[in-house]
């Protein structure tokens, strides 16, 4: 597969209220999906995302016991819950995996959902994540013509991604 | 030297101790002189207190001016109502750094030492301005463009049409205030480098030079913003050219 | 804290990862953003003002994406935290240059930026019409570059200036205070 060196099969972008604003492929031969089938795609992740997020489950938060441990009584005090891990954010569905394929999401603080289809075993799909939010911020994010939340038709991010997944740049 | 009309719409606001030809020498003579009627902090913090090639190595990031001038793009955007009034507009906004670079080049080239300043040349001769149309686009295609973009423009050409001697072409392979941009497809004609443009245009003015520049896309494979400006000058400017060719004037 | 750790963040980030260009590009085309909207504005310095907010507003909800993109940083715990981030590490590689926070409100919801220096300002001098001075904040679009950029992780913010050299104030002081978080996207609670 020497036109997609790095395994990814293509790429899809999610605002934030779960419209579809960038869908594209990197490799031909791919089963092709419906615009239709797309948006619906866009929205059903969005929602089980957001589900995902909300069953976190939360775990009784231990009082420092009293050292009573001889006297042997109850177990602590749960004074709330809390999530495990306080310090680190909940996230919600970070990925899907088939035998074929993976789909990897990443959201960004903002919202923004990229979800990059590849190779069940395709290695370092966080970098090429963060090289597309960078090119994301760079040729959209900069282009005066780019309307926040609206599809992305900007001809400068496309090249650029198609030239850096083509592993030219 | 008669200051091109155009000067007057950068009067109110003077960014920049690069400010324009009539009140330099004071500025060179009255350091720390504010004007009476502006406050100043105790601390004496003002522009003449600066020296003005503090900034001459200075960097910012290019995320930081792309997006100004986007947020400047998005802005004339709303006020115009076509492709070549959003041209207009921002060559409009780019002409008085023209006015303004032209002066900070020659202080710059006639300043040989960091003492430039302290030494306050008023009275040494002033800098070579120049007299001669190919002197002054080798000036913009090589010091201007150095300035503004760290390396000269690619290419400098002359029409070669009998019908347009007054026509000169400046390419920029990959103009970096189009890095980020993509017009939308029905607004394909448009090139935002209107805005350098308008600061070629402001330079020549400056020099004396009336020209109208604009800016238009020649896209290759291999350089997919590839831009070229268009320089024509104004009858006055060749006829005088020809008087001064004919005096040897170099 | 981990404030010393922003600074070397913010530090590394503009050494090895930011595109550069000529601060003199920047300024004057700022400078003639300014100045175009004094033009069209007739002079009106409030609508000016409001104008320069606007725009960076706009700015920051844009820009937000490109600090994220850069720094790889998380979600700041705290304001306290979202003050140290806004200074040392999006100043830094935005403007390099690092205000100073201070100022605090007892319930830390509240803090002033002090700018030792401010590019955007760089070589400007007010026009001396009686009234610059007293009613147009030349570098107010940083205002709304942060009320748009946090807005966009969930923070209302209000930013004002409260001083600025131009005007012949000693310092240039931005206050910045704390709405809301945005519905419930709140940070985790404190201690």
């Amino acid at each position: 597969m020497p036109s997609n060196p790095r395994g990814v099969f293509s790429l899809i972008i999610i605002n934030k209220a779960g419209g579809l604003i960038y869908q594209r492929e990197f490799q031909s031969g791919l089963r092709n999906l419906s615009t239709n089938d797309y948006l619906v795609l866009a929205g059903t992740f969005h929602g089980v995302h957001a589900i995902t997020r909300s069953i976190t489950p939360k775990i009784p938060i231990a009082q420092p016991a009293p050292s009573t441990t001889s006297t042997g009584t109850a177990a602590p005090a749960a004074s709330g819950y809390s999530y495990p891990n306080p310090g680190v954010p909940v996230s919600g569905l970070d990925y899907l995996e088939t035998d074929k394929f993976r789909l990897t999401c990443f959201q960004t603080l903002t919202g923004t959902k990229f979800l990059l289809f590849t190779d069940p075993l395709t290695g370092g799909v966080d970098a090429i994540i963060q090289r597309i939010y960078e090119l994301y911020a760079d040729y959209v994010m900069k282009n005066p013509f780019y309307q926040i939340e609206m599809p992305v038709r900007c001809e400068a991010f496309d090249r650029h991604l198609g030239a850096w997944l083509r592993g030219r740049t | 030297m008669a200051a091109p009309h155009r000067h007057a719409t950068m009067q109110s606001m003077s960014n920049g101790g690069i400010s324009s030809g009539s009140d330099r020498p004071q500025q060179h003579s009255q350091l720390s002189q504010q004007s009476p009627g502006l406050r100043v902090p105790s601390n004496r913090k003002t522009i003449y207190d600066r020296h003005l090639n503090r900034t001459r190595t200075a960097e910012l990031s290019r995320a930081s001016f792309a997006f100004l001038f986007g947020e400047m793009v998005t802005y004339a955007q709303r006020r115009v109502t076509g492709i070549q009034d959003l041209e207009k507009r921002l060559n409009e906004q780019g002409y008085p750094l023209g006015l303004r670079l032209l002066d900070l080049l020659f202080y710059r080239s006639t300043s040989t030492s960091s003492s430039a300043l302290s030494s306050s040349s008023t009275s040494s001769s002033p800098p070579n301005r120049p007299l001669r149309i190919i002197t002054l686009l080798h000036l913009i295609h090589g010091p201007l463009w150095r300035l503004l973009f760290g390396r000269a423009a690619d290419a400098l050409e002359h029409s070669v049409s009998p019908d347009t001697p007054n026509e000169y072409m400046i390419t920029d392979n990959d103009p970096m205030v189009n890095t980020y941009v993509s017009a939308p497809r029905d607004m394909s004609m448009l090139n935002c480098a209107a805005y350098v443009a308008g600061i070629i245009e402001g330079v020549c003015d400056g020099c004396g030079f009336e020209t109208k520049v604009s800016a238009h896309n020649q896209p290759t494979e291999l350089w997919p913003s590839r831009t070229v400006f268009l320089v024509r000058f104004g009858d006055p400017v060749m006829e005088r050219e020809k008087v001064l060719e004919r005096a040897g004037v170099k | 804290m981990s404030s010393t750790k922003n600074s070397r963040i913010g530090e590394e980030i503009w050494k090895t990862r930011v595109d550069k260009v000529n601060a003199e590009l920047v300024t004057l085309t700022y400078g003639t953003i300014v100045a175009q909207l004094c033009q069209d504005y007739d002079s009106n310095y409030h609508d000016v003002n409001k104008q320069l907010d606007k725009m960076g507003y706009n700015i920051g909800m844009r820009l937000i994406e490109d600090f994220l993109a850069k720094s790889g940083v998380g979600r700041c715990v705290n304001f306290r935290e979202t003050a140290d981030m806004i200074a040392k590490v999006g100043f830094k590689i935005f403007l390099n240059v690092t205000p100073t926070v201070t100022n605090w409100t007892s319930d830390n919801t509240q803090f002033s930026l002090i700018f030792e220096d401010n590019p955007l300002a760089d070589f400007v001098e007010l026009p001396d019409d009686g009234r610059a001075q007293d009613e147009l904040w030349f570098s107010n679009i940083l205002c709304g570059v942060l009320r748009g950029s946090l807005e966009m992780v969930q923070m209302q913010i209000e930013a004002h200036f409260v001083s600025d050299v131009l005007r012949g104030d000693d310092t240039t002081e931005m206050r910045v205070s704390l709405v809301r978080y945005i519905e419930d996207e709140m940070p985790p609670e404190e201690e």
